[in-house]
């Protein structure tokens, strides 16, 4: 145990480090110059040679790659994020602020996505095949190739020109919530839809069934402890996957929706050529996926203890 | 002839064999018993060079083992060959890598000698039964007439009646062809009924090396008694003059 | 209480698996049921536990493998649990024990996991589960060709010294006749779907009248093959 806590500090410290070098080096590197966007921001047709000079200065843009990568990553361990260089704002607060809308809007849409999927995948199962199994499937695939922009434009559409039931752009209230987060849902739904599908198949046919059958254990007792476990474990194989889907749908919605949160901050950040806050999001986003993951691993040997003999 | 002198075997930090040593003359047949974990497979692999000897060595002749191309029958009849392509492909395969034309007369004869039927070649591994699927694993096994063949649990995915069947032919097979057989099998029947010598392997080690009808008689070791002993009570042995 | 099933028969898909078949067992006997892969040997054996089970009558199975038997993620203390409510049974301790005593698996520790127990010693927890009820009869199937001939022999002795004066009917579902021949006194031969030959062992073995029967005590013994 102490072996594997130690390996999954290391790959959690070996993607961190990747992620942050990947970003800081992708930015360095993009095309055009950082400091005149930052002083064209800042100062507008002030923005002159000495001007430049001296964001470029201020910004520790002149020192070169490594330096100023150092300069970067030094506070970022004690978990100073830097300032704005264009508000001169300390970022960590900002990036919190937007998150702070995002967080609800995906864990909304991780609901919505598990209350479709879960039921469906249940009935679609109950009949392998069956009419209902294969009309289930289509629905997934079909919701899986449809692109949120386009269905959250359709909901628009309907529920807020049409019927005028929900508001559209913003979050003002807590009804603002309800159609980005039915987009993101209905993406989960369906690609959670298909894994809970296959999960719970493979699960009933494993070769161990027929025998509690034989034994008399009721079939309820039977899907309850022998079926359900072990479909839950390829779905929690495949969470730390959904997360991603999860965040940058989340990203997509906001911007058509045009609610804060962010995808508007990231946007912003990378016009106005604001690395610390790019950075910054990038960082608190590799580290959500570490410790997800990380606690998806918990979670598997909890339930599959068989896993840590083989490491073992 | 084959020498295995002396050979360990590594598996992680325990040995998986353990100063094995035996020989295998042309035409004669050694089976291998034992419980699983015993190291039956890993003695397969060492001898095929698949895994490395941390000491000693095997030879055939004098020369690496690889030199004399071994053939090797599985367990498993089906899976053995690629579902995809006809029996006749996948016998043809060790031929083809070897750059050898296929010599006709031969590939009848062997047939002939496994009860192949020759259609039988054109179907597909899942359209022939689980016995017939061995015969052309042991067809495959022979085609290239290799001095050395390795037998893995030959006859366990056989019924009772079809596992006689097929032993009386791969020693037929032998006493026409003349190689030399290394037979890995838990059934102590059948290493009795067709094995010149018995070697009871147990814990990576080799317990005993004794001639068949010695063995079934008076196994040299306590493990190989309950051996014996455990076959005579599954009817495996039995009326043993 | 006699085993008694009558007009067992299994179509799959247009043919016919298992002819009609009438099956009747005394308590107490030790019956084979033989015959080659794909004879419907199994197939019997299943629509026997189907129907008796159907009809109320208490009967038990133990798969060829543990691995046919044991859920990988559940305790063998959830096994024996799951078991006893399945046949509406209070835990009882001393049963228990005398099970585990009767089939050698008293040191086995029941919070673990199956993987976590010897497969031997998993092969004859299942047995012990199957006797839970004391049932009117265990149809074991091909119980030796997932063991080690050692463990699968001592296995074999223990059980047929726990069954020895009980009241508990043994079928013993295997393609071996050497096997079968040595713990049974009544064999079934099972050929195409259909019961060709039931005698008592010593007359079979002597006496076979079918042909399959025949073929069958022709490759039962290794040393002794017909030419």
């Amino acid at each position: 145990m102490i072996r594997f806590l130690a390996s999954l500090t290391f790959r959690a410290a070996v993607v961190l480090s990747g992620a942050a070098l990947a970003t800081f080096a992708l930015l360095w590197h993009a095309p055009g110059d950082p400091a005149l966007a930052i002083a064209m921001a800042r100062y507008d047709a002030l923005a002159t040679t000495d001007v430049i000079a001296i964001v470029r200065a201020e910004a520790g843009l002149d020192v070169g790659f490594w330096p100023a990568f150092l300069a970067w990553v030094g506070p970022l361990l004690v978990g100073d994020f830097g300032q704005s260089s264009v508000t001169g704002h300390d970022v960590l607060p900002e990036v919190m602020t937007a998150l702070s809308y995002t967080m609800p809007l995906a864990l909304a849409g991780l609901l919505i996505g598990l209350a479709i999927s879960l039921p469906l995948a249940i009935i679609a199962t109950r009949r392998p095949r069956g009419w209902l199994d294969r009309f289930a499937v289509a629905i997934a695939s079909i919701g899986a190739a449809i692109p949120a922009y386009w269905l959250g434009l359709l909901l628009i559409l309907l529920f807020a020109v049409h019927l005028g039931w929900l508001p559209a752009m913003g979050a003002r209230t807590s009804a603002h919530i309800v159609l980005p987060a039915l987009t993101l849902g209905l993406g989960v739904a369906a690609s959670l839809t298909r894994i809970l599908r296959s999960g719970i198949l493979e699960a009933r046919d494993q070769p161990f069934l027929p025998a509690f059958t034989r034994r008399g254990v009721a079939a309820g007792g039977i899907e309850r402890d022998h079926v359900a476990p072990h479909a839950a474990i390829p779905v929690i194989t495949v969470f730390g996957l959904e997360l991603a889907f999860l965040l940058e749908g989340a990203v997509m919605v906001e911007v058509i929706f045009a609610r804060p949160g962010l995808g508007s901050f990231l946007v912003n950040a990378i016009e106005a050529r604001d690395f610390p806050k790019v950075q910054a999001v990038v960082v608190l986003a590799a580290i959500l996926f570490v410790t997800v993951n990380l606690l998806i691993d918990l979670l598997y040997r909890t339930l599959d203890p068989r896993i840590g003999e083989r490491d073992a | 002839m084959l020498n295995v002198d002396g050979i360990s075997v590594r598996g992680g930090t325990r040995l998986r064999l353990q100063d094995v040593s035996f020989t295998l003359a042309r035409g004669q047949t050694l089976a291998v018993v034992g419980e699983s974990g015993a190291g039956k497979s890993t003695l397969i692999d060492a001898i095929l060079g698949l895994v490395p000897c941390h000491s000693g060595h095997v030879t055939w002749d004098a020369a690496p083992v690889r030199d004399c191309r071994p053939a090797l029958v599985m367990q498993e009849p089906r899976s053995a060959f690629n579902p995809r392509m006809s029996l006749r492909r996948s016998v043809m395969e060790p031929l083809v890598a070897k750059r050898i034309t296929p010599d006709q007369q031969h590939l009848d004869q062997l047939c002939h000698g496994l009860e192949i039927p020759p259609d039988l070649l054109d179907r597909r591994p899942s359209e022939v039964s689980i016995g017939q699927a061995q015969r052309v694993g042991i067809l495959r096994a022979l085609i290239a007439a290799p001095p050395l063949v390795l037998f893995d649990e030959p006859l366990s995915a056989l019924d009772a009646v079809t596992q006689k069947h097929s032993a009386r032919l791969i020693a037929q097979m032998q006493r026409a062809q003349g190689f030399a057989a290394l037979i890995v099998t838990h059934d102590l029947g059948y290493a009795a009924a067709f094995a010149d010598h018995i070697a009871v392997l147990r814990a990576g080690r080799v317990e005993e090396l004794s001639t068949a009808p010695a063995f079934v008689d008076a196994p040299a070791s306590a493990y190989g008694r309950r051996l014996r002993d455990a076959a005579f009570a599954l009817g495996a042995l039995e009326h043993v003059a | 209480m006699t085993i008694h099933a009558t007009g067992l028969s299994v179509v799959r898909s247009g043919h016919t698996i298992l002819h009609p078949t009438d099956v009747e067992i005394r308590p107490g006997t030790r019956v084979g049921l033989v015959g080659a892969s794909g004879s419907g040997k199994s197939t019997l054996g299943h629509a026997l536990i189907d129907i008796l089970r159907a009809q109320g009558q208490s009967v038990s199975h133990v798969p060829q493998s543990p691995d046919e038997a044991l859920d990988p993620l559940r305790s063998m203390a959830f096994h024996w649990r799951e078991a006893e409510r399945a046949l509406n049974m209070a835990p009882n301790p001393a049963r228990q024990e005398t099970l585990f005593t009767a089939l050698r698996i008293e040191g086995g520790d029941v919070r673990k996991r199956p993987w976590g127990w010897s497969r031997g010693m998993q092969q004859r927890f299942v047995i012990a589960m199957a006797l839970i009820g004391t049932p009117d009869l265990l149809v074991m199937d091909e119980p030796t060709s997932a063991l080690d001939p050692v463990v699968a022999a001592d296995t074999m002795d223990l059980l047929d010294t726990y069954l020895a004066d009980r009241a508990t009917a043994l079928l013993l579902v295997t393609h071996d006749l050497g096997l079968a021949a040595r713990r049974v006194t009544r064999l079934m031969v099972m050929e195409a779907g259909q019961v060709v030959e039931d005698a008592p062992t010593t007359q079979l073995l002597s006496a076979p009248e079918t042909v399959a029967a025949r073929s069958l005590c022709a490759h039962r013994n290794w040393l002794e093959l017909p030419c």
